[in-house]
């Protein structure tokens, strides 16, 4: 049987450019801060700090959220990689459209995250026991992983549509990915003592948004503001892969020499 | 399309790369089924453009094009499922070759069981056995362009495109990689092809467009190139006994008068039986020359024509269009040396 061209690339992108060593850093990183920060923390930081949890349990959901940039980097690699290495110049001299070669790039991140987020679920489960999830709440979750991974996603692909310098695309996805995860509530609350400059530039960061979402997802207490954190990261999801398509569209296919 | 109608066709295509800056321009050409075209040109000439242009990679900004009956600009998925591309660019997955000959094929939906035996066949072919369980980046250049070649051919085309496919290779693996194109040629295949092999444009293709500074300045067999724009080449007449002075200055002026330079005599023992005169047009002169020997009751002993090579009619032609170009005399439009007719099929 003949897979729809979209599927095609998606099993193309797994089976090319993800080797399994790759696959373990990229879970087994998130899943040992879990397990070491979350264990050497708890012991320190008080309850009140983190919302009446253990430190673990903030962590988790935090964690979960992190998969949305795990998601987004494969695919901006993947994409990065295969500019580089002139396949996507090769896939376009064949039977398939942009738009397909974009939609496999994003069914491969939201696969990644999901995964992802399965992953991070598995290792928490000793540490906060099974999340009372009903359907709504893991569809929230879900909903915001796959938002943030799309928004991470396009902001990568955008990148690699322009740079062409490999050094440059490494450096400054490692610096965004940095800067991402530690200015957001990944780690930690944003609280009264939180300096002002800091809390903005945390609240101007989607990963935080997402981190809140989800974390209130796991506590039951989804309210209004996580509908309008839904909304900001739907609408930076939008405005980042909207940038991506742009860049692709206007991309030189040629490789980078 | 209709039966026995040009599989690729061009008309007036072109293709700026910034306002007024044209990498080709006016290129008009066609290729029937089965027929195997050459481009050939300097660095920077415009055949790879062409065949991005043709494979849809880039939208042409003037002319047009219709391949495989359909529109370059509209053709789309639809036309590219029928094209095999080797792109001048190296590309590859991160996977073993042989994961990477199934894996394409994968791609272009061929039948899990189909692509193993192609695989197979292509490994044979193209001689990559002992590579076939190595990453791409662990072989050699040459390994790696036999590689691409065998890669595209894991799946079924009409019209395939090679851009410069042999660079890089031995002659032992280009002369296999010629020959099975040539049959594959034979079988129906279209192949338009770029070198900077001219030896090999000559031995593969039925035709040759040479593009220069991206215009089309000839489009023929390369016997036609050849013998239009080969230019002057030596012939050495040797006869049986030293011609007297007089005799030999009758030749020089008949020979001269039919647009022959003769060359002084050399220093050598049988200078004084040898005639050595260059000409463009050596076939016409020699039955000329042993009409004319044969009235003057002399025997020709030997009689020697310089082989004229596609490469001496390539730099001819590019001669002849710089030239022209010095000269002011640039047309508009095609070619100067472009003959009447020969955007068509042959």
């Amino acid at each position: 049987m003949r897979l729809p061209p979209v599927l095609r690339l998606v099993a193309r992108n797994f089976a090319s450019n993800l080797d399994p060593l790759t696959i373990i850093i990229r879970f087994g990183q998130p899943a040992i801060t879990i397990v070491v920060l979350g264990t050497m923390f708890s012991s320190i930081i008080p309850v009140s700090v983190t919302g009446g949890t253990s430190y673990t349990e903030f962590l988790v959901p935090g964690m979960v959220a992190f998969q949305m940039i795990t998601g987004g980097v494969v695919s901006g690699n993947l994409f990065w990689l295969d500019r580089r290495w002139a396949m996507v110049e090769q896939i376009f001299s064949g039977p398939f459209l942009r738009a397909e070669y974009l939609g496999g790039l994003v069914l491969t991140t939201l696969l990644f995250s999901l995964v992802g987020v399965g992953v991070m679920l598995l290792v928490g489960l000793p540490f906060i026991g099974l999340p009372a999830l009903s359907p709504f709440r893991l569809g929230a979750v879900l909903l915001t992983v796959a938002l943030g991974s799309i928004f991470f996603a396009g902001l990568l692909i955008s990148l690699g549509t322009r740079l062409r310098s490999a050094n440059a695309y490494f450096t400054i996805q490692s610096f965004l990915q940095l800067f991402v995860i530690f200015l957001s509530t990944v780690y930690y609350p944003v609280t009264s003592s939180t300096p002002r400059v800091l809390a903005a530039i945390f609240y101007a960061n989607p990963l935080t948004y997402a981190a809140n979402t989800i974390r209130d997802a796991f506590r039951a207490t989804l309210g209004s503001s996580d509908l309008v954190s839904l909304g900001v990261l739907g609408g930076l999801a939008a405005v980042s892969f909207g940038a991506a398509i742009w860049g692709f569209r206007t991309m030189d296919l040629g490789p980078i020499q | 399309m209709e039966p026995g109608a040009p599989v690729l066709q061009t008309l007036d295509l072109g293709y700026a790369y910034a306002p007024g800056k044209f990498a080709v321009r006016h290129l008009s050409v066609g290729l029937g089924r089965g027929e195997v075209l050459g481009l050939l040109g300097r660095n920077g000439a415009g055949k790879t453009t062409t065949v991005r242009l043709l494979t849809t990679l880039l939208p042409p900004t003037e002319g047009t094009a219709v391949v495989l009956g359909q529109d370059i600009r509209t053709g789309g998925r639809e036309l590219r499922s029928r094209l095999g591309v080797v792109l001048q660019s190296e590309s590859l997955d991160f996977v073993t070759v042989e994961r990477n000959l199934t894996l394409y094929a994968f791609l272009w939906g061929v039948p899990r069981e189909v692509a193993k035996s192609r695989a197979e066949e292509m490994i044979e072919l193209f001689e990559l056995g002992p590579a076939r369980r190595r990453k791409p980046w662990a072989l050699s250049g040459g390994e790696r362009r036999r590689f691409q070649v065998a890669r595209e051919l894991m799946h079924d085309m009409e019209i395939l495109f090679l851009d410069e496919p042999t660079v890089g290779l031995d002659a032992i693996a280009r002369r296999r990689i010629l020959r099975y194109l040539r049959e594959r040629a034979r079988g129906g295949l279209s192949i338009v092809f770029t070198t900077h092999i001219l030896h090999e444009a000559d031995t593969l293709c039925d035709r040759i467009a040479v593009l220069h500074l991206g215009r089309l300045i000839a489009l023929d067999s390369a016997e036609q190139l050849k013998r239009q724009h080969g230019g002057a080449r030596e012939v050495s007449v040797t006869f049986d006994h030293p011609l007297s002075a007089a005799l030999r200055a009758e030749l020089v002026a008949e020979l001269a008068r039919r647009g022959a330079a003769v060359l002084p005599p050399e220093p050598s023992a049988d200078a004084a039986g040898r005639v050595v005169f260059q000409a463009t047009t050596a076939e016409e002169l020699l039955p000329w020359v042993t009409r004319w020997s044969q009235e003057r009751g002399l025997g020709v002993d030997r009689l020697s024509v310089e082989a004229v090579t596609l490469e001496s009619a390539f730099l001819g032609m590019i001669e002849q269009t710089d030239e022209a170009s010095a000269d002011g005399d640039r047309g508009a439009s095609a070619s100067p040396s472009l003959p009447e007719g020969t955007g068509g099929t042959s």
